[in-house]
């Protein structure tokens, strides 16, 4: 999962970045506000932890203006100001979740898993889909009960895919998720991979819509 | 405030009218009381020589009466307050019940007080007499006419004396005293009486006005005591009485700069907590990545970065500390030492780490420059300035440090040719926890605040300003010069 971290302070940054890369994430770093709102206008992110004291512009005018600007994307606020109108006119101004510095980062990392599934309007804590099960946190995948060994960008295609069951997503959205900046992206990566999942899973898993892209059928929807 | 006085303005409202409205009266009944006895006295006394002459001209026909005769008909119940003497050759020719059988007025009384009482004989005396010159002694020797004040048996009474036509008769007519002022107790009374009993009544009606007139201060006080602690909204002031609107003026002035020092405070908090979680909550994220690090390279990268953390946690308490002992006010120990030395040392120590950066750090110190100050305190003002322009200046940058002579004080400048700063920044720096944002350091923002405040507690001055030469920032600490004497 590709999100976006706006912290000023350099050493934070630095170990958030870090932190949240060994959870799993790919992270892209922004040091300030405007920064923060433009990548997040342009990019689709799967979710975002915003510092509300940026420079340029303050996280929380960021959060309004991509608010205004219709980006639904679920958004963690870590800040230092934990005094009680702040966390509710952080809520208010569009945050999903308010979180108060110093904080674990196991516990970080969990709160975006949560607020990322909530946004897919996933209740379930592990995605299932034809008998495939996807435990985010332990970032382990079963079929029909057994493990299944899977790559990390293996992993974290499989999850797009999952957190969007039922729907078709291009190729091009699928390597904005999945690589953060300066990641080369090979031109085929997506192809390759996803031909490594259906070895691995079932052919059927994964269906190729021609000229658009992937689609993971929803339980059901397959005959 | 004095004891005696009561203590709502109520109680003294009510208490000042009704005294003053009982004072007006009493003094009113004295000027009618006044005026009445002078009234009373005219019109008696006019009664009284009325009746002497009466008495002279019905004695003038029976003079030759030689038995002395007693007219005793009691016409009228006032009769027995009223008497008179006809005295003929020295004998009592008439007199009425009530009347003594000796002269109402004694010789000797007649002799003392004629002069003052005959002063003002009144009209009747004058037409009585009709000739003669009344204050010529005559043959009847020091009699006088006119009126008397005298003490008969048991009470005073108020006589006329009058001559008769012959010059041997004399007519003494008399009056109780006691009855005048029975009259004039009655005038008074009848007068008084009504204002007595119209008292309590007017004490009533000035109470119910004072209290509509003070209503409004009642409602304002209710108003503030049903306020909550924390309510600082400016109160209103329409529909107030001019009386009140200064006070009240004064207290929304209160609220407001209330207002604006807890917003400052608010601030302040909000900043503070920023700039005191953000380094532990790097330290404890660096501390975890390196925890769960697999990778060397990457383990070692979060542990520098844990230490960094470390660092700069303890400058912050350090400079939380000097602000806080600055803060506390205590005048530090003053004593004249050369700035040129101190810079030279402060210069020498963080010269090294310019080096790393390959800043070129120079000093241009003029011998004998002296100022009165706190060692320790400059040592930190100039580490401050010296450390802020190394910091914020990107590698390879200069930093110029100066000490000279300026206008009999001393001036200490430290330029560099960093970024520099935008005026709106200028302002702001000394702001505790303002920091310059994007500058890519992780400063406190305190630096600002203990140089200023070491400046202000040696009476320097601290501009900041666009450096000339160098094109970064340029500050200038001036200490003027020493006060003669």
């Amino acid at each position: 999962m590709r999100i976006l971290l706006a912290e000023d302070d350099t050493l934070l940054g630095d170990g958030l970045r870090a932190g949240l890369r060994q959870a799993g994430f790919q992270v892209d770093w922004v040091r300030d506000g405007a920064a923060a709102e433009r990548e997040l206008r342009a990019q689709p992110y799967a979710a975002a932890v915003l510092d509300l004291g940026l420079p340029l512009m303050d996280g929380m005018d960021v959060l309004a203006s991509v608010r205004r600007a219709g980006v639904t994307l679920p958004v963690l606020v870590l800040t230092a100001r934990d005094a009680v109108p702040d966390r509710i006119r952080g809520l208010d101004s569009g945050a999903d979740d308010y979180v108060v510095k110093p904080i674990d980062l196991d516990e970080l990392a969990a709160r975006l898993r949560a607020l990322v599934r909530r946004a897919h309007g996933q209740p379930q804590e592990t995605l299932q889909a034809q008998g495939v099960c996807l435990d985010p946190a332990g970032r382990s995948v079963t079929r029909d009960g057994q493990p299944v060994a899977l790559s990390a960008r293996e992993f974290d295609l499989l999850q797009a895919l999952m957190l969007s069951a039922g729907r078709v997503l291009s190729r091009e959205q699928l390597e904005q998720q999945l690589y953060s900046w300066g990641r080369e992206v090979e031109s085929n990566a997506v192809e390759v991979h996803v031909h490594h999942l259906r070895k691995k899973l079932g052919a059927e898993l994964i269906q190729t819509v021609r000229g658009v892209g992937y689609l993971l059928p929803r339980d059901g929807d397959t005959p | 405030m004095s004891p005696g006085l009561p203590r709502s303005l109520q109680g003294r409202l009510l208490a000042g009218l009704l005294g003053a409205v009982v004072v007006v009266w009493l003094a009113a009944g004295l000027a009618t009381w006044q005026d009445a006895r002078h009234e009373l006295d005219e019109l008696l006394d006019g009664h009284l020589a009325q009746a002497a002459a009466l008495l002279v001209a019905q004695q003038a026909g029976a003079t030759d009466e030689h038995a002395p005769g007693i007219d005793a008909p009691q016409l009228h119940h006032y009769a027995p307050r009223v008497a008179f003497q006809v005295w003929h050759e020295g004998r009592l020719a008439l007199r009425s019940a009530n009347a003594p059988a000796t002269p109402m007025v004694g010789a000797e009384a007649l002799a003392r007080s004629a002069p003052a009482t005959a002063a003002r004989p009144g009209r009747h005396a004058e037409r009585l007499r009709g000739h003669g010159d009344r204050g010529t002694p005559d043959d009847a020797g020091d009699f006088r006419l006119g009126f008397h004040t005298v003490a008969l048996a048991d009470s005073d009474w108020r006589v006329f004396t009058a001559q008769g036509a012959e010059r041997d008769v004399q007519v003494f007519v008399g009056e109780q005293l006691s009855s005048r002022r029975a009259i004039l107790w009655a005038v008074l009374r009848s007068t008084l009486w009504p204002l007595a009993l119209a008292l309590p009544l007017l004490a009533l009606v000035i109470w119910a006005v004072v209290r509509q007139g003070t209503a409004p201060l009642r409602r304002l006080g209710q108003q503030l005591a049903r306020r909550a602690p924390q309510a600082l909204a400016p109160l209103p002031l329409e529909g107030l009485p001019t009386e009140m609107l200064p006070p009240l003026a004064a207290l929304n002035g209160l609220f407001e700069r209330i207002t604006a020092m807890v917003e400052t405070e608010r601030r302040f908090t909000a900043d503070a907590a920023h700039e005191l979680r953000t380094p532990i909550a790097a330290i404890r994220t660096q501390a975890q990545v390196a925890l769960a690090e697999t990778d060397d390279g990457e383990r070692r990268h979060a542990l520098r970065a844990t230490l960094a953390g470390c660092d700069r946690a303890t400058r912050l308490v350090d400079q939380l500390l000097t602000l806080s002992r600055l803060e506390a006010g205590a005048a530090p120990p003053m004593a004249t030492l050369d700035l040129g030395a101190l810079a030279q040392r402060v210069a020498a120590e963080l010269a090294p780490g310019a080096l790393r950066r390959r800043q070129t750090l120079g000093l241009d110190a003029a011998p004998g420059c002296t100022v009165q100050g706190n060692d320790t305190l400059l040592a930190v003002l100039l580490r401050n300035l010296v450390d802020n322009a190394l910091r914020y200046s990107p590698d390879g940058a200069e930093v110029r440090l100066s000490v000279q002579p300026l206008a009999g004080g001393v001036q200490l400048r430290v330029e560099d040719s960093g970024p520099g700063l935008a005026e709106a920044e200028r302002q702001r720096l000394g702001e505790r926890f303002f920091r310059v944002l994007g500058s890519g350091q992780s400063g406190s923002g305190l630096g600002w605040s203990i140089v200023r405040r070491i400046a202000a507690a040696h009476g320097a001055r601290v501009d900041v300003d666009r450096a000339e030469a160098l094109g970064g920032l340029s500050v200038t600490v001036h200490w003027p010069a020493p006060a003669p004497g």
